[in-house]
C-alpha cells in the first residue's frame, strides 16, 4: 500500500498516529549546537510535519529513544524499592536505515550478550515500531554501503519526505487504518546504493597481526589529537556502554533512585578498577580499543556484522576533526605493513 | 615646499597629516573589520594611483593608505564615493545626510563628512570563530548608523566572546558577546569535561557534585563564555536562545591616564545596546556644552561622573529582565605622574551646560 500526502495530510496522519503512538523523529533544536548560531538535531517527540528534520542527518542517533542518556532504573525508600515504569504507549520511531540496523546491533548487546536480557532495554524495544525514512543520501561522513547497513526491511511504514509532503509505504497492516479512504499511489522506498566515502575494513583474523597492531605507532597521534571527550561514542548509533549511579534525594540517604547513565570508553577512568588500575590509560589506547571494537571485536564475538553502521556521526561530532573512516584507512595501511613484515620473517 | 593646509579640516575628512608636509594618510571605515574582499582592489587602486603604493592595517581596522598628496585628495574623495555608498550607506544603512542626528547635506564627492565616531572594530566573531557567541560585524553594521556620522568621539570595540581578543577592555564602549547557558541535566553524563574547561579557560564556576554526578554552578561568577558548551560531549550545556552582551566602559590608552574599562552592563540585550548608544550623542553634547571637541568618550564620562553618565545614557532605555547595571564604577588608572589629578582648580574641566 502506498499513499502520497500533502503537508496538511501529513500533519493529520501525525496527529492520528500520536493518539496511539509516541512518535519520535529527528528534530531541530535552535542554537543548541556546540558553536554559537548552530543547531542540534536530535530525537524528540514530534507533533507537526514541519518538526521532522528529514533533509539532513541528525547529530545524535535514534538510540537515544530506546536507551536515553539517563534513565531511572528503580526508586528506593528505606528497605523498599519500586521499579521505574516503562513506556505507557507504543513507540513509533522515524529512522534512516543505518539507525534501524543499529538497533539490531544494540539488541545483541542488551538482549543477547552473556545469556542475559536487559529488562530496561527489552521493555522499550518490544514497544517500538520503525517508520523508515528514505535516506536522501547522507553526507560526506556516511559509509553505510561499505558496512552493509544501507538497506533494511525492518519497518512498518516507509516515508519519503519532500517540501510538499510525504510519500508513504505501509508494510504493517496495523497502520492501514490511518489512511482511510485516501487514494493509493505507488511508492516503494529506495536505498542509498553508493556513498561518496568508501571504507575497506582490514582483515584482522590473524592473532599475530592483531598483536602487532596493538603496539603499532599509528595510534600515537591520538595522544595529541584526541581529547578523550567521548562525543564520538555518545553520537555513535551502536555504542551501548553505561554506568549506574545512585542518587540520594536531598539530605535523606534512605530515599533515592538508581540511574543508568551513558558512559564512554573514551573518557579517562572508564576502565578504572579497584586499586585505581586501568587497562587503557592513554587517549591512543582508548582510541585503539574503540576502533578495534567497532571493526573487529564485535564481529568476532557475534559473527554477522561489524558493530559500526557507517553513519559517520562520530566523525561529524568530533571537535578535534578526527575521522573514523580516515582512521580505519590508517589501520589498513598499518595492517598491510605488519603483514609484509611478518611475511619476511 | 610652501603649504597652507588646514590639517584639522583634513583630519575631519579622514585624512591624517603625514610627517612629510603636504602628504596625508586616508583612513577608510570598515565597520566590524569585515567587508567584501573585492574592496582590496579599491585599496590597491587608491594606493597605486594617488598614494605611495603601500597600505597599512589601521589599528582600529580601517584601511589606511599612506602618502596621498594634498592636491590629489579631491580625486581620492571622488573615487571613494562608491566605497562609502556601498559600505556605509547600503551595508550599514547610514544616513549620510545627517551629522549627530541633525540634517547636514552630504556632498558624495567630498569623502567622509567626519572622523568623529571612530571605526567600530571587531574580532571575526561567530562568523568563523569556534569561541564566538555573536556575529560581531553584523552588530557593528547595526551600530554604525547610530554613531556615524558624528563629530563626537566614541571608540567601540566588539569582541565575540569574553576572551576579548578585540580588547573591549581598552576602549570607550567595549561590547562582548556572552550567553546565558542552559543546563539539560537529563543529558549530562557527569564526565566533568565542562568543569575542567571552565577551570582551565574561564572562571571556575562549575563543580562536579559527586553525590549525584551532575554539575553545580555558581551563576554569579559565570562570564558567559560558552566554554562549557564547547566541551560538552552530549549537548547537556547549550547557549541561551538569544545572544546577550556585556559592556565594558571607559577603557583607554593614551599619554595621560590609560586604564582598563570596567563592567557597565551585563547580560544586556541587543535592544539595550542600541538604546544606550542612541543616547551617546545627547550625553556627549551635554557634557561638552554642545560644542564637540577632540576628546574621547571615556574622558566625557570622567567629567560628568559615572552617575550622571548612567542617568543620561539609560534615559528611555528599557532594560531586559536579565540585564545588570553597575551601580558605580571605580576605574584604576596608570598614573604616569603621581597625583596627576591634583592641580589648580582653574585647570579643572567642566561638564554640562555652562552659563
Amino acid at each position: 500500500m502506498g499513499y502520497t500526502l500533502n503537508r496538511q495530510q501529513a500533519d493529520a496522519l501525525l496527529a492520528a498516529l500520536s493518539k496511539d503512538y509516541t512518535v519520535y523523529a529527528p528534530k531541530r533544536f535552535l542554537n543548541q549546537g556546540r558553536y554559537s548560531a548552530t543547531d542540534v538535531i536530535r530525537y524528540a517527540e514530534v507533533e507537526r510535519f514541519e518538526d521532522i528534520v528529514w533533509q539532513t542527518k541528525s547529530d545524535y542517533p535514534a538510540k537515544e529513544v530506546l536507551t536515553p542518556i539517563q534513565q531511572a532504573l528503580f526508586y528506593f525508600t528505606e528497605d523498599e524499592y519500586r521499579e521505574s515504569k516503562g513506556p505507557k504507549k507504543p513507540i513509533l520511531i522515524l529512522a534512516r536505515p543505518c539507525d534501524i540496523n543499529a538497533q539490531h546491533i544494540q539488541a545483541k548487546i542488551y538482549a543477547g550478550n552473556g545469556g542475559y536480557t536487559d529488562l530496561y532495554y527489552e521493555r522499550v524495544r518490544e514497544m517500538v515500531k520503525f517508520a523508515m525514512m528514505e535516506c536522501c543520501g547522507g553526507d560526506d561522513t556516511c559509509f553505510c554501503v561499505s558496512m552493509g547497513t544501507n538497506k533494511t526491511s525492518d519497518y512498518s511504514l516507509a516515508f519519503k519526505f519532500s517540501d510538499d509532503g510525504v510519500q508513504v509505504q505501509v508494510t504493517d497492516n496495523a497502520f492501514a487504518s490511518y489512511f482511510g479512504d485516501l487514494p493509493q499511489t505507488d511508492y516503494t522506498p529506495s536505498f542509498v546504493e553508493e556513498n561518496e566515502l568508501k571504507v575497506t575494513v582490514p582483515d584482522l583474523s590473524d592473532k599475530e597481526v592483531r598483536k602487532a597492531l596493538k603496539s603499532h605507532p599509528m595510534w600515537q597521534e591520538f595522544n595529541s589529537r584526541c581529547i578523550s571527550c567521548g562525543a564520538c561514542t555518545v553520537a555513535c548509533s551502536t555504542c551501548t556502554c553505561f554506568t549506574t549511579r545512585d542518587v540520594i534525594y536531598g539530605d535523606n540517604p534512605e530515599v533515592g533512585e538508581r540511574r543508568r547513565v551513558t558512559s564512554s570508553c573514551q573518557i579517562a577512568g572508564f576502565d578504572q578498577m579497584a586499586g585505581q588500575r586501568e587497562f587503557r590509560s592513554t587517549a591512543a589506547d582508548r582510541m585503539r580499543y574503540k576502533v578495534l571494537h567497532k571493526f573487529h571485536d564485535y564481529k568476532a564475538r557475534f559473527g554477522d556484522s561489524h558493530m559500526c553502521v557507517g553513519c559517520g556521526r562520530c566523525t561529524h561530532r568530533c571537535p578535534e576533526l578526527i575521522s573514523i573512516s580516515a582512521t580505519v584507512n590508517k589501520v589498513s595501511a598499518a595492517v598491510n605493513e605488519i603483514k609484509a613484515g611478518l611475511a619476511q620473517k | 615646499m610652501n603649504h597652507d593646509i588646514n590639517v584639522k579640516k583634513m583630519r575631519l575628512n579622514c585624512f591624517r597629516q603625514s610627517k612629510v608636509p603636504g602628504e596625508f594618510m586616508l583612513q577608510m571605515r570598515v565597520p566590524g573589520g569585515m567587508v567584501d574582499a573585492k574592496y582590496l582592489s579599491v585599496i590597491q587602486h587608491i594606493a597605486e594611483t594617488w598614494g605611495d603604493g603601500n597600505f597599512h592595517f589601521g589599528t582600529r581596522q580601517t584601511f589606511d593608505i599612506t602618502g596621498i598628496k594634498y592636491e590629489n585628495i579631491p580625486a581620492v574623495n571622488e573615487y571613494l564615493e562608491t566605497y562609502i555608498r556601498e559600505v556605509d550607506e547600503e551595508l550599514c544603512e547610514v544616513d549620510m545626510n545627517m551629522v549627530a542626528h541633525e540634517p547636514h547635506p552630504w556632498d558624495p564627492k567630498s569623502g567622509y563628512p567626519t572622523i568623529g565616531a571612530r571605526n567600530i572594530s571587531g574580532c571575526v566573531g561567530n562568523y568563523h570563530c569556534i569561541c564566538g557567541n555573536i556575529n560581531t560585524f553584523e552588530l557593528a553594521r547595526k551600530l554604525e548608523n547610530i554613531i556615524f556620522p558624528s563629530h563626537y568621539h566614541i571608540k567601540i570595540n566588539i569582541s565575540g566572546c569574553p576572551n576579548d581578543c578585540n580588547k573591549a577592555h581598552l576602549c570607550d564602549f567595549g561590547i562582548i558577546g556572552v550567553s546565558k547557558m542552559t543546563y539539560h541535566a537529563e543529558r549530562c553524563i557527569g564526565c566533568g569535561a565542562c568543569v575542567r574547561a571552565c577551570e582551565h579557560g574561564a572562571t571556575r564556576v562549575l563543580s562536579l557534585n559527586e553525590g549525584i554526578a551532575k554539575i553545580d554552578k555558581d551563576p554569579c561568577c559565570c562570564v558567559g563564555c560558552g566554554e562549557c558548551v564547547r566541551a560538552c560531549p552530549t549537548s547537556a550545556w547549550t547557549r541561551g536562545e538569544k545572544p546577550l552582551y556585556r559592556v565594558i566602559l571607559g577603557g583607554r590608552t593614551g599619554r595621560q591616564t590609560p586604564r582598563t574599562g570596567k563592567m557597565f552592563l551585563n547580560w544586556a540585550s541587543e535592544d539595550v545596546i542600541v538604546g544606550v548608544l542612541k543616547n551617546w550623542q545627547k550625553f556627549s553634547a551635554w557634557v561638552m556644552n554642545y560644542k564637540p571637541e577632540y576628546l574621547h568618550g571615556g574622558h566625557l564620562i570622567d567629567r560628568a561622573g559615572y552617575k550622571k553618565f548612567k542617568e543620561l545614557i539609560l534615559e528611555g532605555v528599557e532594560l531586559n529582565p536579565e540585564c545588570m547595571v553597575a551601580e558605580d564604577i571605580f576605574w584604576h588608572e596608570t598614573e604616569y605622574r603621581s597625583n596627576f589629578n591634583v592641580k589648580p582648580i582653574e585647570m579643572h574641566h567642566t561638564a554640562g551646560p555652562q552659563a
